[in-house]
């Protein structure tokens, strides 16, 4: 049986993404985090090291590291490879102008939500299938079992 | 309903400028200060005393040119001083150091653009060191993690850490949106650290900032036991070493910081949970960062830009010594320093070592790889944090001392 775990949080950039969640439990950067032209997750301090972000539903608790982020988050949108959606735990500024430029220079629209309660980091795992629909501010992730 | 939290307000003019009546570049500015402000929480914009704004190549890519040349193409000019970071390439010198000319030139399009929109070309990570310095109390935007903590902890002005193409928006519009740290309430110490270091070394100061960056959180830190003859210099890099490790934007320094006496007074009074920082500790991050004991191919000293003190400082460190083959050390400073340095004669003085002195530029926004570079020494722990994330080049981490020992004889 499937069941469907849901979480609500703070919405940030509206939209909405299906994808497989990718989650971190550390601080997150794309700013020589993540190689822009292949999506690649390139920080080896990281525990996504090696995982690619593209199409994939982002979870990490905060942003860290070079105020280029925005940047960093732009290019890898120009080339194709962003994200689904970026779900966070304390709004990440970085994230949101990236993504906002992404929509507005390049027509991606990518979701951003925030303020998740604590134990969506403890339950959500690599690899769920997540749907994020920020007019419920809800994310919805399914589970077998 | 949208699920949004709030809508931002905003004054008639500020409409206007939204719809496109005071030209393209002011459009495109109130647009994304509309709908940053908005998903985080502002609730008006505030107008800023200057900008620092982010303009190299290395991190702003195709797409970072494509939105400052959007601007400086469109008519817009910086409403307010508008210093910027360091450029990839050294402006003057970068032949010499082996910079491939599309590269370059990939850097020129931004310092085009940046000189097209009235920028104040100083090409510094220090800049308020040599050419933008606000007085306590003023609201700026500066982006540059390290100006960031400078800005809060040391001056007493007020900014939030200001990302890229957010950062020209502000410097055009000359506000920025009111959140985060402009707020009186988030501006308050929750998470405390102790530290007793006796005498601590140049590399301690960064090892500290780091240990801070590291387990503060989203938390703002506050730091006492310091030594009472700390220097700002000192401050910079313990800033940018918490910067670089975690989301730090200030650091209360007990009987430093502007309001922060005590560390009851930082945290509004409330208890809060502290670390004591000591031997041990700094030892643990020393490991952390340092990841190699191979012989370095180039030491890379001034991340953030070295002061005119400190690198007069260094001279004295390198007089009457002489880098061993196949090691090449950078200095990295601001154009202003570098001019200063070059006519009091430090500038040669550094260089009778066989060291380079190299401005407008900083080491970890070059393309060490790319210039062949696979071990690089350094007393920096941002450079080290971020060149080790990216895991392209291996990084020694030492104090000053360690490193002139044992690369000269």
């Amino acid at each position: 049986m499937t069941k469907v775990i849901s979480f609500m949080g703070r919405v940030l950039l509206e939209g909405r993404a299906k994808g497989e969640a990718l989650v971190s439990r550390r601080a997150f950067t794309f700013a020589h985090g993540v190689e822009p032209s292949t999506g690649v997750v390139t920080d080896l301090r990281s525990d996504l090291s090696g995982e690619n972000v593209r199409e994939k539903v982002l979870f990490f608790p905060f942003g860290k590291g070079s105020t280029t982020g925005a940047a960093w988050f732009l290019e890898t949108v120009r080339l194709g490879n962003g994200p689904a959606a970026v779900l966070t735990q304390t709004a990440e500024p970085m994230i949101v102008t990236g993504a906002i430029l992404g929509e507005m220079l390049y027509g991606r629209k990518i979701p951003v939500m925030t303020d998740f309660p604590p134990t969506m980091a403890e339950i959500l795992r690599t690899g769920d299938p997540v749907t994020v629909e920020t007019k419920r501010r809800e994310v919805m992730v399914s589970r077998e079992g | 309903m949208s699920g949004r939290s709030n809508d931002m307000y905003l004054t008639r003019e500020q409409e206007r400028i939204l719809s496109g009546e005071r030209g393209a570049a002011k459009e495109l500015a109130m647009t994304i200060l509309a709908k940053v402000g908005e998903a985080l929480g502002a609730d008006s914009l505030v107008p800023i005393k200057s900008a620092h704004v982010l303009a190299h190549y290395s991190s702003l890519h195709e797409a970072g040119i494509e939105v400052l040349e959007k601007f400086s193409s469109s008519g817009g000019r910086f409403a307010v001083p508008t210093t910027v970071d360091p450029a990839s390439v050294d402006l003057e010198n970068w032949k010499s150091f082996g910079i491939p000319e599309e590269y370059a030139e990939k850097q020129f399009r931004l310092c085009t653009a940046f000189a097209k929109l009235g920028g104040i070309p100083c090409w510094s990570c220090a800049q308020y060191q040599v050419c933008n310095f606000p007085k306590a109390g003023e609201t700026v935007a500066w982006a540059e993690s390290n100006s960031v903590v400078f800005a809060n902890s040391l001056i007493g002005c007020r900014t939030n850490k200001i990302t890229s193409g957010l950062d020209i928006a502000c410097a055009i519009m000359g506000m920025t949106p009111r959140f985060g740290m402009l707020l009186d309430e988030n501006r308050v110490a929750q998470v405390a650290f102790r530290s007793a270091i006796d005498r601590p070394t140049d590399l301690d100061y960064r090892s500290l900032g780091y240990y801070i960056g590291r387990h503060s959180g989203s938390r703002v830190p506050v730091l006492d036991g310091l030594p009472k003859k700390v220097s700002s210099d000192e401050l910079k890099h313990l800033g940018a070493a918490a910067a670089a490790g975690g989301p730090v934007t200030m650091i209360h320094y007990v009987g430093i910081t502007p309001g922060s006496g005590s560390l009851k007074s930082a945290s509004g009074g409330e208890r809060v949970e502290t670390f004591d920082v000591g031997r041990k500790e700094l030892d643990e991050v020393e490991s952390d960062l340092n990841q190699s004991e191979e012989k370095p191919d180039l030491v890379a000293l001034g991340v953030p830009h070295l002061s005119v003190y400190e690198l007069g400082q260094l001279a004295k460190f390198l007089e009457g010594k002489k880098l061993k083959g196949g090691t090449r050390m950078y200095a990295y400073t601001s154009s202003q320093a570098y001019d200063l340095l070059e006519r009091t004669g430090v500038k040669r003085e550094i260089e009778r070592s066989g060291a380079r002195l190299t401005h407008s530029t900083d080491a970890e926004i070059s393309p060490l790889k790319r210039l062949g570079f696979e071990v690089v020494m350094t007393n920096s722990a941002k450079l080290a944090e971020i060149v080790s994330s990216e895991g392209a080049v291996k990084i020694r981490y030492k104090p000053v001392a360690e490193i002139v020992e044992e690369v000269t004889s």
